[in-house]
């Protein structure tokens, strides 16, 4: 395979031109709160707001009594805005057929 | 200015915002600022039983920090266009970088 | 001078009094010796000696028509130094906000009432002759005033001896009722009126003056020349707020106003006020006006302050409120002294006499000053608010809420300025949704008009997105059918198979007879590729996924030359109109260069003519991978020539086998489905790409179609045949050489090589026809394999027809079968998929019914 040819694209200089590169892609979002994200990128700012498709969010819930058990509580949402104060970090998803 | 653009496409959409201390509210978009600050009309809490103090509320004013999603109706949405806006979004952005 | 047991040498001469701000005699007045026992010659400056006193004949030109005072109240616009009128609505506002504030400031005087039962009994015997006087009772002195004031300085509610000008002397004088205090007394009151009590007032009034015959001595001084009256407002109103504040004047204005009358007339309270309304005043009296003036030039001192005592601009908001109510008593139409006094006497605890004040105990005096001390803080304060009033006219006002309008306006968006790239960029989203939705903002002239195009070109795409493209693949497949219908219609018109549709019923053939050797060893043949490929396919994956990073980037770049080039579009330029215009031609030629540049950017961005390694997949087809890859194909193809996109075309069908949707998405009757995942990008292939190819393969000739053909039965025609998009890919070509034969198009030779790499074709495939179907026979979504077994039937020879129908002849019976047992439109459904491919060989399931 030849290698990526960055003159057009120009270096990926700033963090968030690694995300530009998710765009479209399935990511997974880490939030404050235990909660995570698996869904398309459709958009994101400067500000990490972003814009999922085809959402599915889970939230860790730890056991009030037993620390040691932790429930998952899962939610899906077919578009879903995401304000960025809350984003963690953003990370690739790798897609296995 | 990404999302304030996005969002003003979406008004007079139903969409359903969730807070930071998980109230969710499903209402009438009515307005947005740049601050992405809301306004949502005909207003339903969630999950009512476990909310019962917004029940006679019927229109809201939501500050733009607090908010942690809006769900939001897909087919309102143009993704296409909404990842070109990304990108030019994007390219501005590295624009005024330089 | 401490008159009210004041210690006048502890004020504070900093604090900040009425006067000071704006008093522009205060130098005169400094001027004058503090002395207690002053004399009037003493303070006064003399102007009075200084007044023009014949110039009358000019005051029209001065005041304008002074006939309408015949007609109507004095106005309030009375235009002393060129300013009155354009603050006249400042001034009205000014007033109306004090009065609507009035009642708080009020109900918290009116508390205490306990503290001034005793001295209202007592005032009540002088004011009786007022009727206004039975007012003062719900407004007492305020006790809880005391601890305040005791708390604070006296000093602060004293103002500058010399700021109040001649009062303090006359404080002195109490005895001696001088002229001047009184109105000026009444100026406080002006302040704390609201409309009600105004009204109440003059009705009060209006009773007193039935009552008295008062006003003898007012119409004299009213003679003084208003040319006088012009040189010093001002003074008149800082001293009105000085005697506000001390309160004392007021017991002039009651006491001297009435009960002296006439004695008082070099300095009389009511004459003064009169003045103003003199003419009116003065007809009923004609004959006292010279004596007025003689009387008066003598008792000159007083003069200014007489002057100063009309109602002008600056105690005329108020009076102004007062002057609606005045209508009651015509006899004294905008006369101040009515109004203020009745508004001073609505004062909780204004001393009305000196002498009552010497009669009130240390407690109440200072429950009263008190008071007093409030009421000069809320005066000073409202002066200090008032003094900006009219700082802005109205026409300003407007002006600077235009300017907060058009920021407003820059802020959130002006519809007419939409498409200026400014918003464009900060809007774009926003801006182009709106094209597309046809809002009623459209303007055709819009330049993003080409922004719409762009994404209403991508339709599939655009109206499914990811989950809800179905009416995409929709589209395309009926764009398919449409495609093989009309081959099928064409072909049908031939008798070239007349011999089978004699053979007549499928049941008729023994199908025991089709199992030739020959499909079976193509079967063996079409396997061993298969899985000849599979370890090559398995490492390629493995570098797909470590280059993951690098795709995406190549794909994000090839958008960010797709962005310039839509942008770039924008502004091009109309093509010259003749050679003559050399302008037009370079402006024209510049922007083809630059195109071309972005054109040669774009095809590099796309690794076309990248020449991968064996067993590596060619990275043009990895970029189809990608979902984003995909949906670039359509915009791309609209910025590439003929000849890039023929090649892109090439390269496609080269690589058939190894799309990702091709490799990826086999099925067979016996396998499971692709996961959803595939499934999705399957469908965004046919969408996004598949309508492209669709398009470019359109354009092409026979020989060049015939040689797509040929690219296929290089690769492994039976993975291609196995997927979704390669027997769709299959149909196209077949389909588009039919619609040509069907148009009469194509040279001998090029239908000579078509019909052999045909022939070479249906061999390759010919094993694999029975594996196609996608699931078992009671899977719906099979047409595409109907459709391309329709495509192959056209064109086939006899034989080759035969061997079709051994090929599938199961699954066309299970079909036929099956749709009996299924609601009737599904039935008409699967039927009609089926008599596609039965119509093309000449048959019809109605045949097998």
């Amino acid at each position: 395979m030849a290698e990526p040819r960055d003159e057009t694209s120009g270096t990926v200089s700033e963090p968030l031109d690694l995300v530009r590169l998710l765009l479209d892609e399935v990511v997974c979002v880490k939030l404050r709160g235990d909660r995570e994200l698996k869904g398309r990128l459709h958009a994101y700012d400067s500000h990490c707001n972003l814009v999922l498709g085809d959402v599915e969010e889970t939230i860790y819930v730890v056991d009030e009594e037993d620390e040691e058990d932790v429930k998952t509580i899962s939610k899906k949402s077919e578009m879903l805005f995401v304000r960025g104060d809350s984003v963690v970090l953003i990370s690739p998803q790798t897609v296995s057929f | 200015m990404l999302f304030f653009s996005f969002f003003k496409t979406l008004i007079d959409h139903e969409v359903t915002v969730e807070l930071k201390n998980d109230i969710q509210i499903r209402g009438v978009l009515k307005s947005v600022d740049q601050y992405l600050n809301i306004k949502l009309d005909n207003i339903q809490v969630l999950e009512e039983i476990k909310y019962p103090h917004m029940s006679a509320v019927k229109n809201v004013f939501i500050r733009g920090s607090v908010v942690r999603y809006v769900h939001l109706p897909a087919n309102a949405v143009d993704v296409p266009l909404l990842e070109d806006a990304t990108r030019r979004e994007a390219a501005n952005q590295a624009g005024k970088g330089k | 001078m401490s008159f009210f047991g004041f210690d006048t040498s502890r004020h504070n001469p900093a604090a900040t009094g009425f006067s000071q701000a704006h008093n522009p005699f205060a130098g005169l007045s400094n001027r004058e010796d503090e002395g207690d026992a002053l004399e009037f010659e003493d303070t006064y400056d003399g102007l009075g000696d200084q007044l023009d006193e014949t110039g009358d004949a000019f005051n029209d030109d001065t005041f304008g028509d002074t006939t309408v005072f015949e007609s109507k109240p004095v106005g309030k616009d009375f235009d002393f130094f060129n300013t009155t009128a354009k603050v006249a609505n400042a001034i009205e506002e000014e007033h109306v906000r004090f009065t609507r504030q009035q009642p708080t400031a009020r109900s918290s005087q009116t508390v205490p009432q306990a503290a001034a039962p005793a001295a209202f009994q007592h005032h009540a015997p002088g004011s009786s002759s007022y009727g206004h006087y039975s007012q003062l009772p719900p407004s007492k002195p305020a006790r809880t005033g005391y601890e305040k004031y005791s708390s604070e300085p006296v000093a602060e509610l004293q103002v500058d001896a010399a700021l109040w000008g001649v009062a303090p002397k006359k404080q002195t004088q109490a005895a001696v009722p001088s002229a001047s205090p009184a109105p000026m007394a009444a100026a406080p009151a002006r302040k704390i009126l609201s409309l009600e009590e105004v009204e109440a007032q003059m009705r009060a009034q209006a009773k007193k003056t039935s009552q008295q015959a008062t006003p003898s001595p007012a119409p004299p001084v009213a003679a003084v020349p208003s040319g006088s009256q012009t040189q010093v407002p001002p003074m008149h109103y800082d001293q009105a707020y000085q005697f506000a504040q001390h309160g004392q004047p007021a017991q002039h204005a009651d006491t001297t106003g009435h009960d002296q009358g006439a004695p008082a007339g070099h300095g009389h309270p009511i004459t003064i006020l009169q003045r103003p309304t003199s003419k009116p005043a003065a007809s009923p009296q004609p004959p006292t006006q010279p004596a007025a003036h003689a009387r008066q030039q003598p008792s000159g001192p007083i003069h200014p302050t007489q002057i100063l005592q009309n109602p002008n601009r600056l105690s005329g908001d108020a009076a102004r409120v007062g002057m609606h109510q005045q209508s009651p008593h015509g006899s004294y139409p905008g006369h101040p002294i009515h109004r203020q006094q009745g508004s001073f006497s609505q004062q909780p605890q204004i001393i009305t006499h000196p002498s009552q004040l010497s009669q009130l105990n240390e407690e109440e005096k200072a429950a009263y000053l008190d008071q007093e001390a409030k009421r000069a803080k809320r005066n000073h304060k409202i002066f200090l608010m008032s003094r900006d009033n009219g700082i802005m006219t109205p026409q300003d006002k407007s002006f600077v809420t235009r300017i907060q309008l058009q920021q407003l306006v820059a802020a959130t968006g002006n519809p007419n300025e939409h498409g200026t790239d400014e918003s464009l960029t900060e809007d774009f989203y926003y801006q182009v949704h709106s094209q597309i939705q046809g809002s009623q903002r459209q303007n055709p002239n819009q330049p993003l008009n080409n922004f719409a195009q762009t994404y209403l070109y991508q339709t599939g795409s655009r109206q499914g997105g990811m989950r809800r493209h179905h009416r995409g693949p929709e589209n395309h497949m009926q764009r398919m059918e449409q495609q093989v219908q009309r081959a099928v219609e064409a072909a049908k018109n031939k008798p070239k198979n007349k011999q089978l549709v004699i053979e007549g019923s499928l049941g008729k053939i023994s199908f025991s007879n089709a199992k030739t050797p020959k499909p079976l060893l193509n079967i063996k043949r079409a396997e061993n590729p298969t899985e000849a490929h599979r370890p090559s396919s398995a490492h390629r994956h493995i570098d797909h996924v470590g280059d993951r990073k690098s795709d995406l980037r190549s794909i994000e770049s090839i958008y960010t030359t797709l962005m310039k080039m839509e942008d770039h579009d924008r502004v091009m330029p109309p093509p010259p109109a003749n050679d003559a215009d050399t302008e037009a031609i370079q402006t024209f030629v510049a922007w083809n260069s630059e195109a071309q540049i972005l054109n040669n950017q774009l095809w590099e961005s796309l690794r076309i003519h990248d020449h991968p390694d064996n067993g590596v997949v060619h990275p043009f087809i990895i970029l189809l991978s990608y979902t984003k890859g995909m949906k670039a194909m359509q915009r791309v193809s609209r910025h590439l020539t003929h000849e890039q996109r023929t090649t892109i075309l090439t390269l496609i069908l080269v690589n058939l086998d190894s799309l990702d949707v091709v490799r990826g998405a086999q099925v067979t009757p016996d396998s499971p489905q692709p996961n959803a995942a595939m499934r999705e990008n399957v469908e965004l292939f046919i969408v996004a790409v598949m309508s492209t190819l669709f398009n470019i393969l359109n354009e092409l000739d026979l020989d060049l179609v015939a040689g797509m053909l040929g690219l296929v039965c290089s690769r492994n025609v039976d993975v291609i045949a196995k997927s979704r998009v390669g027997a769709s890919m299959l149909t196209m070509i077949l389909s588009r050489a039919e619609i040509i034969k069907h148009g009469g198009g194509g040279s001998e030779q090029a239908w000579h090589s078509w019909d052999v790499t045909h022939t070479q074709f249906f061999d390759l495939i010919e094993p694999s026809l029975p594996h196609t179907f996608p699931g078992p026979v009671t899977t719906s979504d099979d047409i595409y394999v109907w459709q391309l077994l329709a495509a192959l039937g056209i064109g086939a020879s006899p034989d080759q027809q035969q061997r079709l129908v051994l090929a599938v002849k199961d699954r066309v019976m299970d079909t036929v079968a099956l749709s009996k047992t299924l609601p009737q439109d599904l039935a008409a459904q699967r039927l009609q998929n089926v008599n596609l491919f039965m119509r093309s060989i000449g048959l019809d399931v109605e045949l097998l019914q």
